[in-house]
């Protein structure tokens, strides 16, 4: 057999054999659920970067059944998607959506493989410039390297400072909007939030934050530190119902706690009680001060007694409530 | 005492690794020193600093706050070993140690006053070592003496070795997830081989660089070092894949996590920098590439470390958030930055290689694979970068998952199976038509054989038949080629045939050692089109003696089990499994409970057979009902068999013989 | 020539490294698990739930009027339990100033909900719901519990606060919202996502 005619016959063979695959093959497998094929394109909001379909979680099933109930209606898969982003943030998505802020994620790779085919043909086109010429002499290219060097260090520094300060001070750089926005205070330091409240002592809004700092100093026993906070709160006739009460009966306790002021403290906690006659934590507070500072057990018994009376209290005020009832009436010393 | 004695480990390599530095570049400069002294100095505090961390967690000695917080005096032989790096810290000291290894072997590479480049690649390579055992004795410092012990564990510690130690009685042992599977000991240390080997090579182009020396030497000399890495990082990603197919309960091998693409992009750039230094050594082009595709090699190790150890994408690797992630961030930065202002300085020699003659030759299809490569490591970098960028830059999150990396990886790899089945056949400088055409006829005949027969009797499936197609290609003309020149020189010999095609393998093993490799990635493709594409999958809850219909066999719920281990308690169901009235095999799906953490780590059970894997993952055991996933995984072997096949190319390219390294091989026959 | 393009491209490369790095750099400090709601300032997603024990449950269209705080809960999430008190006593306080509080179950059996309800105590000015499905977690966004919205008495979800809250930050909320304001979405703690976490 002559070349030509085998490779004739090879070329027959192929293209027949080709075809044959090409209409065997389905391009579609034979079932697209669907369900799967979308729940493949949401990230499981509990897991860590699974997709819903992939994912155990219950959670994951029940968004699941969530997406076939919604097929099963007859919704079409950009909707039902689009009702998940809704719900939860573009971060629910594991396929980047082909339009704005992702659509670099689309056209890059494309843009790479053309880049650099254009890099290589254009490379062919111009041979370099051969060796002739000669190196750098020695002494010029060490001068240089030095010079890199030092910069190159000056460099790695202030990366390594750049990214230690926003460790540390991304609270404050963002304080002022941060703090009156949401913050995550539990993180931020006395020293931040003593900060930030000073710079925001005019807004309201920062009262909250400052609260939340006296509460520090007061839950540590440090009245001196907590007093002047409490003080701008109680004052501040924007302040809302919730932080002056707060405040005030803080104030109160203080007063009697730290310097035994008995009158002082009665005085401010009515003030709180003006404000809101039925507040619990005053009309408790209260009656602890006068039982321990000025001994009127009855009375404080019967503050106690009609405060039990009060349905929405929570077990462990209820409880510390009826053990002060029971220290009371064996008539001991007030704890 | 032993924190004493890690620091000073630590201490003692440090200093040997700044005398590695200077000694380097005075001797790169053209003076005298020894370099042997203070390498062995390295290489022995790393291992004193090991040392002193594997006696510290063997002893169960909790006054270090490392081992207070991540060992337990019930942890099992060998989680106990790979506590060392089961976290941050103890990783570092493994990588210092291996980074030792390879140092110490560059050292003893360098030849004398006269071997500048040797002398600048260990001044690079003690530049690294300074920057991580500096890690170890600032913001990652494994030797931490505990001074303010919890019950369990340490809440409070101090770098001073000597100060007054308030050590618990116990800690809370290694992250559960960490001790399910032997495989924890195994595949970090395998991976960071492969991780720390590619300083090597970056360490020699950068010594080329500096010293104005391009050229095929530093190649020549980091190639095996290269190898070493490459093999390792190939076992290494493969046995990350093998267990969280084994131990995640989602039966799956590869997510496109962050963590796996941190040791994907890495590989992608030492094989395309693998396939070019080929081409440099041979033919003295690529120059360019090939310092671009090093330094990106090594550079992606490092944003590998840093992505993964910084806590700035979540993961399910990623068990920690410290301060190391700026200190890792500006190591890469200057990494970056010093190379490639270096790659500036020195363009001018660099551009000067002459260029390929013709794009259908060997040169060319390389060339065409270095593309290839770099895109798709492109691809895997932006998708796993993009959304942090995103969030710095506006603040608004964008999820980039599977769907997205399967889309590009997809078709990358299809062209790259492709180019595996040209490029072995195309000689170098150029080739005829006709040549090209009579190696290539027959695979192309036998593969679409192959996918025939495979749509007529397993599966349609368009993306199976494809990967079958390729993968029968690419064997076939691995095949044809091998028995093509062994048929050449047996009719010149008189010799048969196989005698003769084990004379042309061990003439140019290296040559065939990468076509095994080859053969590696094919199984893995055709593995993945099978698993990725027909696996069954139901869900099913059970009461004992229940049973169910799944893939052809029988499962019976026969009863729950309980198990008290020293570490843990394990609460399971063992299920019976048959294939027409035969029993096959019993599995216990379970859960593991570990004390101080809520809820159960869940092992699924998998059986392997020659068609495939039955997976079997517990969801809920209540009053003895249990809900069950059940999956297969279709020739799900092969992935694993292909990835080791892969690695022992590797291995195997390194047992080439001395004198046969030395004589430069014959180029592939270019006919008429 | 070529030499001279390649320095350029090197330069360009040390270029785009730092300005880069810089950017990640400025990210350190900042949790990436936050998410922003896309609810604030929309309408409520409408709700009909039953109640928890099996009673007749309550619609959202039912409340309009009032300012509603919705907050998901579970016996196995331990920033729940510490803000129960805390959402019991605010509940009772604002009880008759057009406020009302729903609670409603999350990933959890009703049984489970309503034994833990028991043991840390009621509020009988609150709603207790169970969300079969967990169709209303979903519409609201849940990532992990305990989360608490704030619905204003027109119906726009006007507030949002992630993690564990209290009598200050709840009774703050809700007087900006009577004042109407719009209080925005606050963090103050971790969520747990599942029980096994």
């Amino acid at each position: 057999m002559s070349e030509r005619v085998r490779n004739g016959a090879f070329v027959a063979a192929m293209a027949v054999m080709a075809v044959a695959l090409t209409l065997l093959v389905s391009t579609r497998p034979a079932d697209v659920d669907r369900v799967e094929e979308i729940g493949s394109r949401i990230k499981c909001p509990v897991c860590q970067g699974e997709s819903i379909a992939n994912s155990p979680s219950p959670m994951a099933e029940d968004m699941m059944d969530l997406v076939s109930d919604r097929v099963a209606a007859g919704v079409s898969d950009q909707d039902i998607v689009d009702e998940l982003l809704g719900s939860y943030t573009g971060a629910v998505l594991l396929d980047p959506p082909a339009s704005g802020t992702t659509l670099v994620l689309w056209l890059a790779p494309m843009a790479a493989l053309v880049l650099g085919v254009a890099v290589i043909l254009w490379w062919q086109r111009h041979p370099g410039a051969g060796s002739e010429q000669a190196p750098l002499p020695v002494e010029r290219s060490r001068t240089r390297l030095v010079i890199g060097g030092v910069i190159l260090l000056f460099a790695f520094a202030g990366i390594v400072v750049v990214a230690s300060n926003s460790l540390q001070d991304r609270p404050t750089a963002a304080a002022g909007a941060a703090a009156l926005d949401g913050q995550d205070l539990s993180e931020v330091s006395n020293e931040t939030m003593e900060a930030v409240v000073a710079a925001n002592a005019d807004d309201p809004q920062v009262n909250g934050m400052r609260l939340a700092l006296a509460e520090r100093y007061f839950d540590t026993g440090d009245y001196r530190s907590a007093f002047p906070h409490y003080l701008v709160v109680a004052e501040d006739p924007d302040a809302t119902t919730a932080e002056a009460i707060t405040a005030l009966v803080r104030l109160g306790w203080m007063a009697f706690d730290g310097n035994g002021e008995v009158e002082t403290a009665t005085r401010l906690i009515d003030e709180a009680l003006a404000i809101d006659p039925r507040s619990t934590v005053a009309l408790y507070v209260r009656a602890r001060v006068r039982w321990c500072g000025a001994g009127e057990v009855d009375e404080a018994i019967a503050t106690f007694e009609s405060l039990l009376a009060d349905p929405g209290l929570d077990r462990e005020t209820k409880t510390r409530i009826e053990s002060d009832i029971e220290l009371a009436r064996d008539g001991g010393e007030c704890p | 005492m032993l924190a004493f004695l890690g620091s000073a480990g630590v201490i003692a390599a440090l200093i040997g690794s700044v005398l590695l530095v200077l000694r380097g570049a005075r001797l790169a400069r053209g003076g005298e020193a020894d370099l042997k002294a203070p390498a062995s100095l390295v290489l022995a505090g790393a291992l004193v600093a090991m040392a002193a961390m594997q006696i510290a967690l063997l002893s169960d000695d909790f006054s270090l706050a490392y081992v207070a917080n991540h060992h337990s005096a019930t942890t099992p032989f060998p989680f106990d070993v790979a506590t060392a790096w089961a976290a941050l810290e103890g990783s570092i000291v493994l990588w210092g140690l291996v980074l030792a290894f390879f140092t110490w072997v560059v050292v003893r590479r360098q030849g004398g006053a006269s071997d500048r480049l040797g002398a600048g690649a260990v001044a690079v390579m003690g530049g690294v070592a300074i920057f991580f055992f500096g890690l170890m004795i600032t913001v990652a410092n494994p030797f931490e003496v505990c001074v303010d012990a919890l019950e369990v564990g340490c809440a409070g510690s101090s770098a001073w070795p000597f100060a007054a130690v308030d050590a618990p009685a116990n800690g809370p042992g290694p992250n559960p997830l960490l001790q399910n599977h032997f495989l924890m000991a195994v595949h970090p240390p395998v991976l960071y081989v492969g991780y720390v080997g590619l300083t090597v090579p970056f360490a020699y182009a950068i010594g080329a660089l500096a010293l104005g020396k391009p050229g095929p030497d530093w190649l020549r000399r980091s190639h095996r070092s290269t190898l070493v890495a490459w093999s390792f990082l190939t076992l290494g990603i493969g046995l990350g894949g093998w267990w969280a197919y084994e131990v995640l309960s989602w039966g799956g091998y590869w997510a496109w996590d962050p963590v796996e693409n941190a040791s994907l992009m890495p590989w992608l750039a030492a094989t395309a920098f693998l396939h070019s230094g080929l081409v440099q050594r041979r033919r003295e082009m690529l120059q360019a590439w090939n310092f671009v595709l090093v330094i990106s090699a090594f550079a992606l190790t490092i944003l590998g470390t840093f992505l993964t150890r910084s806590g700035t994408i979540n993961s399910v690797h990623s068990f920690t958030q410290s301060a190391i992630g700026p200190a890792l961030l500006g190591f890469l930065v200057l990494v970056l930055v010093g190379s490639f202002t270096l790659f500036a300085m020195r363009s001018h020699l660099v551009s000067s290689s002459p260029r390929i003659e013709s794009f259908v030759s060997r040169e060319g299809t390389f060339l065409v694979n270095n593309l290839l490569l770099t895109v798709y490591a492109f691809v895997v970098l932006i998708g796993t970068t993009y959304p942090l960028l995103l969030e710095a830059f506006t603040g608004t999150q964008v999820g980039v998952g599977e769907p997205f990396f399967n889309r590009l990886a997809v078709p990358l790899s299809f062209m790259l199976l492709l180019a595996m089945g040209f490029g072995p056949i195309t000689p170098w400088r150029g080739a005829g038509a006709g040549l090209l055409w009579r190696r290539l006829r027959v695979p192309t005949l036998v593969a679409l054989a192959a996918g025939l027969l495979v749509a007529a009797t397993v599966t349609r499936v368009g993306w199976v038949i494809l990967a079958i197609v390729l993968g029968v290609f690419v064997m076939g003309v691995v095949v044809g080629l091998l028995f093509e020149l062994a048929g050449a020189r047996a009719s010149k010999s008189g010799r048969p045939v196989l005698t003769e095609a084990r004379a042309v393998i061990g003439n140019d093993q290296p040559f065939w050692a990468g076509q095994v490799s080859h053969i590696g990635v094919v199984l893995v493709a055709i593995g993945i089109a099978f698993a990725a594409n027909l696996p069954l999958h139901a869900e099913v809850e059970l009461a004992p003696a229940d049973s169910v219909e799944f893939a052809g066999y029988t499962l019976v719920y026969e009863a729950p089990f309980r198990r008290d281990e020293p570490n843990r308690v394990v609460e399971g169901a063992r299920v019976g499994v048959s294939r027409n009235g035969v029993r096959v095999s019993t599995l216990e799906p379970r859960a593991n409970f570990y004390p101080g953490v809520t809820g159960g780590i869940i092992t699924p059970a998998v059986m392997t057979r020659p068609g495939g894997d039955l997976y079997l993952t517990l969801r809920s055991l209540e009053d003895e009902t249990i809900e069950l996933g059940l999956d297969t995984s279709p020739m799900i072997w092969l992935v694993w068999l292909g990835g080791l096949t892969t690695a022992t190319g590797g291995f195997w390219s390194l047992s080439t013989r001395r004198r046969q390294r030395e004589v430069q091989p014959e180029p592939v026959l270019a006919d008429v | 020539m070529t030499g001279r393009v390649l320095r350029w491209t090197g330069l360009g490369v040390v270029a785009a490294t730092v300005v880069l790095a810089v950017v990640l750099a400025s990210r350190f400090g900042s949790d990436p698990g936050l998410v922003d709601s896309p609810l604030l300032g929309q309408p409520a997603p409408a709700f009909d739930l039953p109640g928890l024990d099996g009673t007749e449950g309550v619609a959202l269209s039912q409340l309009r009027g009032d300012v509603v705080v919705v907050n998901f809960f579970a016996s196995w999430c331990p920033e729940c339990r510490e803000e129960h008190d805390d959402l019991v006593a605010t509940s009772e306080s604002f009880a008759d100033r057009d406020v009302t509080f729903v609670q409603i179950g999350y990933q959890e059996d009703a049984a489970e909900s309503l034994a833990y309800l028991d043991e840390a105590g009621r509020s009988a000015a609150t709603i207790y719901l169970a969300d079969p499905g967990s169709r209303t977690a979903i519409a609201y966004g849940v990532f992990g519990i305990p989360e608490t919205f704030f619905i204003d008495p027109q119906g726009e979800v006007v507030g949002k606060i992630i993690g564990e809250a209290n009598a200050l930050i709840l009774g703050a909320t809700i007087d900006a919202i009577i004042a109407g304001e719009r209080p925005g979405q606050q963090i103050t703690g971790d969520t747990q996502q599942a029980p096994d976490t």
